[in-house]
């Protein structure tokens, strides 16, 4: 959760996607500036805290980088309860992690925080050659869910701070006034998915 | 658990081809002995110009096959044909079952009328297609069938869940070829543990709804390889809990192998230790030897981390513990050691952060999850704090910045550092006692002194008495020490071919068959071996070949 202290902003952030989407590429590139082309699967999920500097303020990122295997899946409201904002990772080379990521979107609109800021992020946007998930698609389901939109490459490094920055950004308005006791939105996620198959 | 392993066959068949034996009327788990001679066995794909290599080198395989060095990465000396081996087994399995232990044996070449097994069909079509390498290998290619040492995983409606060598995927006839002899056992009220063909043995284990196969040509005994499954199993659960078993309950075709995504590095790095690590066949943990207050220093603050509401605190030097504290009554089993080592060592995740994962120690809690936290304090030393919470991460984040603190301040981390450049025991720093040297050694040897000199030099190596590397086990501590190894086991082939002669005394000293043995005095070409077995501790020796019973 994300909390005040003067103008300092501790908020817990958590990575989701498809294994080899590149949450751990991401994030690697974000805190060490580093990217390795051949990146070990994250077991269970790493923990990593990055501090940045938003106009006035300086928000201080605890990062979950969890593990997209499935057999991690029924253990990934561990590292979500709690979070201010999600970043929901696809590979736009593979469309199988864009549904992967859609059931992401749907888990955390029933089980997360409605007021997490979540990010939908179009990762390896550098195999251009290689797309099977196009830009048009992608952002016109983030607007459906109301998800903030990126395209971003680990490996070139593009959109990665961008992507963390509008996040840190986004964050105050997002911090509610008390704590949510656990809203549950149980219908209109379905409807949503459906929408979304149409499109897709 | 099935622990009885029946006799042994012994040895080899060609010189004994009387040596199947009757199968039991009595359903119990027996084992099928196939005698059929190696040497006439050819690849069907001899146009193929690796088959054609391969059985043109048929020949001198019995000769020189155990003798050469063993490299398993490499172009194996053997060039028999386990598919066939295990087609042939399946007929085997057949024949004597249904016709009370009349074993079918011949070789393939004259036997055109060779009893159909399972898969025979499924295969013949398909040899041809070979002349890939590397993890796209499948069964038709040489290169796989020409592996020493295999081992399958696999569901019990036939399923491929992990293959050593190749894509699972592609081995899904060869893994219902399994499926169907071992079911066949079962159908008749008894249970498969073991095959000999030729020259290789083929070990199984059945775990509720999943099976576990080991062919191999390494002439290791049938125990060490149920142990080595038994590891891989507990791997295994150690990732996914013995849970799993619901999701076959659930649903019996259900495909293990996407549970198991991105842990083959694990699988491999395990069975690798299989011909390096003692602990895979010792059922015990070894420590980093450090003087008495360092371990002191860094098992009291352990200590004090354990007293706030965690189940097992480890620091541990790579595969070494250094130290190690358990919350009250909690112990923590060797083999869970080893295994939780393992999955640590060979994930490179560990190293870039600090990391909090569900995990499953077999021989503590094989239905539940814990939670560890993993933190690499240097380039080998690691710090493990298992938890049963789940939220239970800051505090264990807290507890090691406190321990980490503590180990940098008392020098802890600086000591392990040391001892691993140090190394360990070494044979030649044992203290010799000259009359019992000169009066062991050279009058059993037929030697004079000056001989004995010029064997030293030769050799320039060993302890006392022609002491070459020896192991000690504490029963009650489940730890063993062992001793460097120095020249003249001075590369990895060597180290792994006494190991498994260690693992052979090991496996003879503990068969159930022969009861409970308490020395064992054992000649080759090779070394003396000897063992010695108190219910104190068990103690493994190897000498210079040259030396004799004292």
């Amino acid at each position: 959760m994300a909390t005040f202290g003067n103008n300092n902003l501790s908020a817990k952030l958590v990575l989701l996607g498809d294994m080899g989407a590149g949450k751990s590429s991401l994030v690697l590139r974000f805190v060490k500036g580093q990217f390795l082309e051949f990146q070990e699967s994250t077991i269970g999920a790493a923990f990593f805290s990055q501090t940045l500097a938003v106009s006035d303020a300086t928000v201080k990122f605890e990062i979950w980088d969890t593990a997209g295997q499935e057999r991690y899946h029924s253990l990934a409201p561990m590292y979500y309860r709690g979070a201010a904002a999600a970043i929901i990772v696809y590979d736009i080379t593979s469309t199988d992690s864009f549904e992967r990521a859609k059931k992401w979107v749907q888990e955390l609109q029933k089980q997360g925080n409605p007021n997490m800021v979540t990010a939908l992020a179009g990762n390896k946007c550098d195999l251009e050659d290689k797309r099977k998930v196009t830009t048009e698609e992608a952002r016109a389901y983030a607007e459906e869910n109301g998800l903030f939109f990126m395209e971003t490459s680990a490996k070139t490094a593009i959109n990665v701070n961008d992507l963390f920055y509008e996040i840190a950004r986004r964050l105050p308005r997002a911090q509610p006034a008390q704590q949510p006791a656990g809203m549950v939105l149980a219908d209109r996620p379905v409807d949503r998915s459906r929408a979304s198959a149409c499109c897709s | 658990m099935d622990s009885d392993p029946g006799p042994l066959p012994p040895g080899d068949g060609p010189s004994n081809p009387n040596a199947n034996p009757r199968p039991d009327p009595e359903p119990k788990p027996q084992e099928y002995t196939e005698e059929g001679r190696l040497s006439s066995l050819t690849l069907e794909d001899s146009g193929n110009a690796a088959g054609a290599r391969a059985a043109a080198s048929n020949g001198s395989l019995s000769a020189d096959f155990y003798s050469g060095d063993e490299i398993e990465e490499e172009e194996p000396a053997a060039a028999s044909d386990s598919v066939d081996e295990v087609q042939r087994a399946a007929g085997e399995a057949r024949a004597s079952s249904s016709h009370g232990g009349v074993a079918w044996r011949g070789n393939l070449e004259e036997d055109g009328d060779a009893p159909p097994s399972p898969s025979s069909s499924g295969y013949a079509g398909e040899r041809g297609s070979s002349g890939e390498s590397g993890i796209e290998e499948d069964d038709a290619s040489v290169s796989w069938r020409k592996r020493k040492k295999h081992f399958f995983v696999l569901s019990h409606s036939g399923k491929p869940i992990y293959s050593r060598y190749g894509d699972e995927h592609k081995l899904a006839g060869f893994s219902a070829t399994l499926q169907a002899i071992i079911s066949f056992v079962e159908n008749s009220g008894d249970r498969i543990k073991f095959v000999r063909a030729g020259n290789h043995q083929v070990a199984f284990l059945v775990k509720g709804p999943i099976y576990l196969v080991c062919i191999s040509c390494t002439e290791e005994p049938y125990g060490a390889l149920r142990g080595q499954l038994e590891l891989i199993y507990g791997q295994m659960l150690l990732i996914l809990t013995k849970s799993v078993n619901r999701c076959f309950e659930k649903n019996p075709k259900f495909d293990m192998t996407t549970l198991l995504g991105g842990t083959d590095a694990v699988f491999s790095s395990l069975i690798h230790s299989f011909g390096w690590n003692p602990a895979t066949f010792l059922h015990a943990y070894t420590c980093l030897p450090l003087a008495y207050a360092t371990r002191l220093a860094a098992a009291a603050i352990l200590q004090d981390v354990a007293d706030s509401g965690v189940l097992f605190a480890i620091l541990m030097c790579k595969h070494k513990v250094v130290s190690l504290v358990g919350a009250q009554k909690a112990s923590l089993h060797p083999d869970d050691m080893l295994l939780l080592a393992n999955f640590i060592l060979s994930s490179e995740s560990f190293r870039t952060s600090e990391s909090f994962s569900p995990i499953c120690l077999p021989r503590y809690n094989a239905m539940a999850f814990l939670y560890a936290y993993v933190h690499f304090l240097d380039e080998d030393t690691y710090l493990i704090l298992l938890t049963t919470s789940s939220d239970a991460f800051y505090h264990l984040k807290d507890c090691r910045i406190r321990i980490e603190a503590v180990l940098v301040k008392s020098n802890v981390l600086c000591e392990a550092q040391r001892s691993m450049v140090d190394g360990g025991l070494c044979v030649e720093d044992l203290p010799v006692d000259s009359s019992i040297r000169s009066g062991s050694l050279s009058p059993h040897l037929g030697l004079d002194k000056t001989a004995v000199g010029s064997l030293s030099s030769r050799l320039g190596t060993g302890g006392p008495a022609g002491l070459w590397h020896f192991i000690y086990k504490s029963v009650y501590l489940d730890q063993y020490v062992s001793s460097e190894f120095s020249a003249p086991i001075n590369n990895s082939n060597q180290q792994k071919r006494l190991y498994r002669a260690y693992q052979k005394l090991y496996a003879s000293m503990h068969d159930k068959g022969t009861g409970p043995n308490k020395t064992q005095f054992r000649r080759d070409e090779n070394y003396v071996l000897l063992c010695w077995i108190t219910q104190d501790f068990e103690l493994y020796a190897a000498f210079d070949p040259l030396a004799d019973k004292v």
